[in-house]
């Protein structure tokens, strides 16, 4: 079996990424059927908006983990019952702490945040980091992503989450610091508003501000420390053979490498292979050789999987569990 | 009359305790104002950091907001501020 998609010290992770309509759903499918059929505990997580995972298992799912045979678990997230939630949250604390504010009109706020750039890619990272959290009840974590694009922003985004949280540490120390500064001269200050008195944090440990930017500094680099680190995190990148498909693996292929988030398998998916080859296909099967060529020479080294394309549209346990079976185990 | 003496270094020492931290306190107010501002960068147009982070710090940002909303108000006195701080009048 290839050893990168079993778990080592801890649990393992494996996204499946690439272009969309590639396979990248059958293709985690089957290995996550697979591997589950081999006695290990799989969870299998679609973070597509448009989920179609459920589809391929002809099953129903829903935000939480619903078993679907022995071993195997499968989940699609909402992501826009996320963000929902989130701002529903965000709401209930901030209407009573902002009374005062007339000036920003706080529903409009809320409508403005839902849609504000990269809360899409946010909320599927936070949803990544709640499974990754409780990631010791499963043995391996697959996840189905969205279109490259949009997965390889959110596997940028702890990165510059970082950077952020490291940003705002400093200048709020600095705050902080001045704040005792004129304390330790004025005595205690008192910051009314509304009526309401209260205490300016001026130490570290009573300001709330910084001990959430502390958190979720810390959340952050628990991410970070999962999917760069080649023992517990394996990427799978599905491809065809087609000339767009392989230029957009390559681009992801290197982002990923700047990332420092190890690419393992190359899986080249509905490959076309006829006896006979109808005057029609002619063109199509030329560029799928030349295809297939650049790709065995841009990608020499790694890890490559050929898989044909089926009469019919793999679906249902058994066919997945024979296609998992042709990408899980190594053959020389 | 000792009283009075300790009354009047008191008002005396309070003047200059005041005076003492203006600068700093000036200090303060502009980076609150800042960490404010970053935090609701998108409505100025400047890139904002990650969402669900504001959105977790925003309901313990009251101090900060009030000062920046208070600096904004503010913001066709800012010599006169700046006047009013170096003594000018």
């Amino acid at each position: 079996m290839r050893d990168y998609f079993l778990p080592k010290n801890a649990f393992r992770t494996i996204f499946f990424i690439g272009k969309g309509g590639v396979g990248k759903t059958t293709t985690s499918a089957a290995v996550a059927t697979y591997l589950s059929t081999k006695g290990y505990k799989t969870l299998i997580v679609s973070l597509d908006p448009a989920h179609n995972l459920g589809d391929v298992f002809m099953v129903e799912l829903g935000d939480k983990p619903k078993k679907i045979v022995e071993n195997l678990y499968g989940m699609e997230l909402d992501m826009e019952k996320v963000i929902r939630s989130y701002l529903k949250h965000l709401e209930n604390s901030m209407k009573y702490m902002y009374r005062y504010l007339t000036v920003i009109n706080l529903e409009k706020y809320f409508e403005v945040l839902s849609y504000s750039p990269g809360i899409e890619e946010y909320a599927t990272l936070e949803a990544i980091r709640d499974i990754l959290k409780e990631g010791d009840k499963w043995d391996i974590i697959i996840f189905d992503t969205p279109p490259t694009g949009l997965t390889l922003r959110v596997l940028a985004l702890p990165k510059i989450a970082k950077i952020w949280s490291e940003k705002l540490i400093e200048i709020r120390r600095k705050i902080l610091d001045k704040r005792l500064t004129v304390e330790k001269i004025q005595g205690e200050r008192k910051f009314v508003i509304e009526g309401k008195e209260y205490k300016l944090p001026s130490r570290e440990e009573e300001d709330e501000v910084l001990k959430e930017l502390l958190n979720y500094k810390d959340e952050v680099e628990e991410v970070l420390t999962i999917i760069t680190d080649r023992d517990r995190t394996s990427v799978a990148a599905v491809i065809t053979p087609e000339m767009l498909a392989l230029y957009e693996t390559e681009r992801a292929k290197d982002s990923l490498f700047k990332l420092n988030i190890p690419l393992n398998l190359l899986v080249v998916n509905k490959v076309i292979n006829l006896n006979v080859e109808p005057p029609q296909l002619k063109v199509r099967m030329e560029t799928q050789k030349e295809v297939l060529r650049k790709i065995s020479e841009k990608f020499k080294g790694m890890d490559i999987i050929y898989l044909r394309t089926y009469e019919k549209e793999p679906r249902g346990l058994d066919m997945l569990n024979t296609i998992g079976e042709l990408i899980v185990i190594q053959r020389r | 009359m000792f009283k009075k003496i300790k009354y009047f270094f008191k008002g005396f020492f309070g003047s200059f305790k005041l005076r003492s931290t203006e600068f700093i306190e000036f200090e303060e107010r502009e980076l609150e104002n800042i960490f404010a501002l970053l935090l609701m960068g998108s409505f100025i147009g400047i890139p904002s950091p990650p969402t669900t982070l504001v959105m977790r710090i925003m309901p313990h940002m009251v101090r900060e907001i009030y000062v920046m909303q208070r600096r904004a108000v503010d913001l066709d006195d800012m010599i006169g501020e700046m006047a009013g701080l170096m003594d000018i009048e």
